[in-house]
């Protein structure tokens, strides 16, 4: 793993007076799982938005593809998907409607956005709902159509945001599989979460964000073995060593 | 291209995630024409073949003289032929006593031929036509005036016209030269000429048209009514659809957009797109109904009445989507709609006609684009103004549409997320 696929410098925003993010930087290998984990109002999410082009950073430098998203944000969106923390979905809409209709804003012709549609709700298992209205589905199915419309397109680089919150062991192992699928097929992975077994069953590296800054970066392994014997202790004790016991906002 | 099928399928999308919702569907058309209905029904009584324009004409000539051939030749045969909106003109047998009848504001004016006029026609004198009206009866006047304008450019064209045919006829021998058997040959032809078409046929010599200033009620309650209610739901439907883009920020779908290949314009475009085709929907819907159902009447340049639809939705549209970047919640979007379409309605004329307002409120009005949208309707199809008379109201709409498009783009790109 050598080639870095994504190099974030100095990243800044804030909102008003409180700095969101403050001073981030770190690289994400090509085929890797990257792993953003942190307390509530770290500033995950707000990092990944600007990763993704949505928000506009206040300072700093982000280079995904070889392509700036300052210079050529384009280019940039048209190698990443994302799967927003809070469901983005039309629910009056059929899932079949939603994936074609992101398929299309990613750029594809109609016919092979349904194909790649039915590929990704089969991938989802729900191949036989296509056609159900998104708004009748559970919990669980919403999550993975959320996560499916990421992957219309073909992205290079995907961007998951707590993709797995909320939803019964089943649908989270069928995600796991999924994403585990995804990187075997050369995918660059970013995943936050806050579930420390998923984190630590799933990513290369790990990098623990408190405050707007990342105060950690690691395999999994090896920041177990910052703080005892990596057989014994778990990612949530040096997640918690880390980061402090107070509770957040 | 790719960006066009971006704006497409956002806008398709859009009206698919309408139609979907019965109850604004339901709104949307049905809504709009139980209120047609009702006011319909409440304005019958205010219009009506009663109100028609009566313009008076009168001759102190003898009879046999040019003034009653003309007058026989446009008088009102039957008025049940007559159009709605048009003027019915009456012969009054009795010069002195029309003529009191203007001064004692018993009749809204009258137009009377002199004792010489076919002597002044004939030796090419000087005459003048008389007209009293009202001061107040601004629509009798000017119709008036304007047939005294056409009977009298008719006449001085005739008379070239005969001059010189005498001439030739004299020169030729037909004609004795002395002056009698020239003048009975003019008089002859003169009336020949004025009284060639039947009362009221299709080409009556004389044409005039009338200039129409002021106020007149509508024949046809619809074809005010109509208009009103078109103007109004078209823009509160289109309004308070801004809550799109506010729900498309909220409901996160926006944010998906943002990361994907589409351009922060064809998002606009798209969203946009959906809410000029619902209107145009909602158009064509209304005319459609308006026409068979309710007998309204386009008036002389249905093509205008059109454009200015068109123009109605295409402003409501970019007013909608100045809303949705200005508002920051849903609810506010919508309350925004609410209280924009209800205030500018009433102001801009669509319940009932701002021409009875006080004139210091006609002028404020002017700053909302229903005004203009209902002047402009109002002008078609009740005053029976023609295509270059709603142009002022047609650039309005369209100057009013640039200015929200404008500030919905800027405020878009600096409040996207
Ligand atoms: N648009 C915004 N306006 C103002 N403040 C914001 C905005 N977005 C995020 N913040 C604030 O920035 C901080 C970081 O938020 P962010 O959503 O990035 O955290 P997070 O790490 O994703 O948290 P969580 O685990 O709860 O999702 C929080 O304090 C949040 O309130
Ligand atoms: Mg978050």
């Amino acid at each position: 793993m050598a080639e870095e696929f994504m190099v974030v410098k100095d990243l800044y925003k804030s909102f008003k007076d409180l700095k969101a993010v403050n001073g981030v930087s770190f690289s994400i290998y090509k085929g890797e799982i990257f792993g953003l984990l942190g307390p509530n109002g770290a500033g995950k999410t707000t990092t990944i938005r600007m990763l993704s082009t949505v928000l506009e950073a206040d300072k700093g430098e982000i280079i995904i593809g070889g392509h700036s998203v300052k210079k050529d944000a384009e280019a940039v969106r048209s190698i990443i998907g994302v799967c927003p923390q809070d469901l983005a979905l039309y629910e009056d809409l059929s899932a079949l409607d939603n994936m074609v209709f992101f398929g299309r804003m990613a750029g594809m012709e109609g016919k092979e956005a349904k194909a790649q549609a039915m590929e990704n709700l089969k991938l989802m298992g729900l191949e036989g709902r296509a056609k159900g209205k998104v708004g009748k589905f559970s919990g669980g199915m919403k999550r993975r159509i959320n996560l499916a419309i990421a992957l219309m397109g073909s992205p290079q680089l995907l961007f998951l945001d707590e993709p797995t919150v909320g939803i019964d062991p089943q649908s989270r192992n069928h995600i796991f599989e999924n994403i585990q699928g995804l990187q075997k097929k050369g995918l660059t992975i970013l995943y936050t979460t806050h579930y420390m077994e998923e984190a630590d069953r799933l990513c290369n590296r790990i990098a623990i964000m408190d405050g707007g800054q990342i105060i950690a970066l690691d395999t999994s392994y090896n920041l177990k073995k910052q703080i005892g014997s990596p057989e014994k202790v778990t990612l949530e004790d040096v997640f918690l060593k880390l980061t402090g016991r107070s509770l957040r906002d | 291209m790719k960006h066009l099928t971006h704006i497409w399928f956002i806008a398709l999308k859009d009206l698919k995630i309408f139609a979907k919702d019965r109850a604004s569907v339901f709104f949307f058309i049905v809504f709009p024409f139980m209120f047609i209905v009702l006011f319909t029904f409440l304005l019958q009584g205010t219009g009506g073949e009663d109100n028609r324009v009566e313009l008076h004409m009168a001759t102190r000539e003898a009879s046999g003289g040019l003034s009653q051939q003309i007058i026989g030749a446009i008088v009102t045969p039957d008025e049940s032929l007559l159009k709605p909106g048009d003027p019915v003109i009456i012969w009054d047998k009795d010069y002195e006593a029309s003529r009191q009848a203007v001064i004692d504001g018993e009749l809204e004016g009258l137009l009377a031929f002199p004792a010489d006029f076919t002597q002044s026609v004939m030796t090419g004198e000087k005459t003048k036509l008389e007209i009293f009206s009202d001061a107040g009866a601004t629509y009798a006047r000017a119709a008036l005036n304007s047939i005294a304008g056409a009977i009298s450019s008719q006449i001085s064209t005739d008379k070239v016209v005969i001059d010189a045919s005498i001439s030739l006829l004299v020169g030729s021998g037909a004609i004795p030269a002395d002056s009698e058997s020239i003048d009975r040959a003019t008089q002859q032809l003169l009336n020949a000429a004025m009284s060639g078409a039947a009362p009221g046929g299709s080409d009556s010599f004389l044409t005039y048209k009338i200039v129409n200033v002021g106020d007149v009620e509508a024949g046809n309650a619809s074809d005010f009514v109509i208009p009103g209610y078109l103007v109004m739901f078209v823009f509160f439907a289109a309004a308070v659809s801004a809550q799109r883009i506010v729900w498309e920020r909220q409901n996160h779908t926006l944010e998906r957009l943002l990361a994907s290949s589409v351009k922060r314009e064809s998002i606009l475009g798209g969203i946009y797109t959906g809410t000029f085709i619902r209107g145009l929907i909602q158009i064509i819907i209304f005319w459609v109904v308006g026409i068979l159902v309710f007998n309204v009447d386009l008036g002389l340049s249905p093509p205008a009445v059109i454009i200015l639809s068109v123009l109605m939705v295409i402003m409501s549209a970019a007013f909608a989507l100045m809303l949705a970047t200005l508002a920051r919640t849903m609810r506010s979007a919508a309350s925004l709609a609410v209280l924009t379409s209800l205030l500018l309605a009433p102001l801009g004329g669509c319940w009932w006609p701002s021409f009875l307002y006080p004139e210091w409120l006609q002028n404020i009005a002017k700053i909302t684009p229903h005004a203009w949208a209902t002047s402009g309707f109002n002008k078609l199809m009740l005053f029976g103004a023609d295509f270059g008379d709603a142009l002022p109201s047609m650039l309005a709409l369209l100057v009013f549409a640039l200015i929200f498009g404008i500030i919905a783009a800027w405020r878009f790109r600096t409040s996207a997320t």
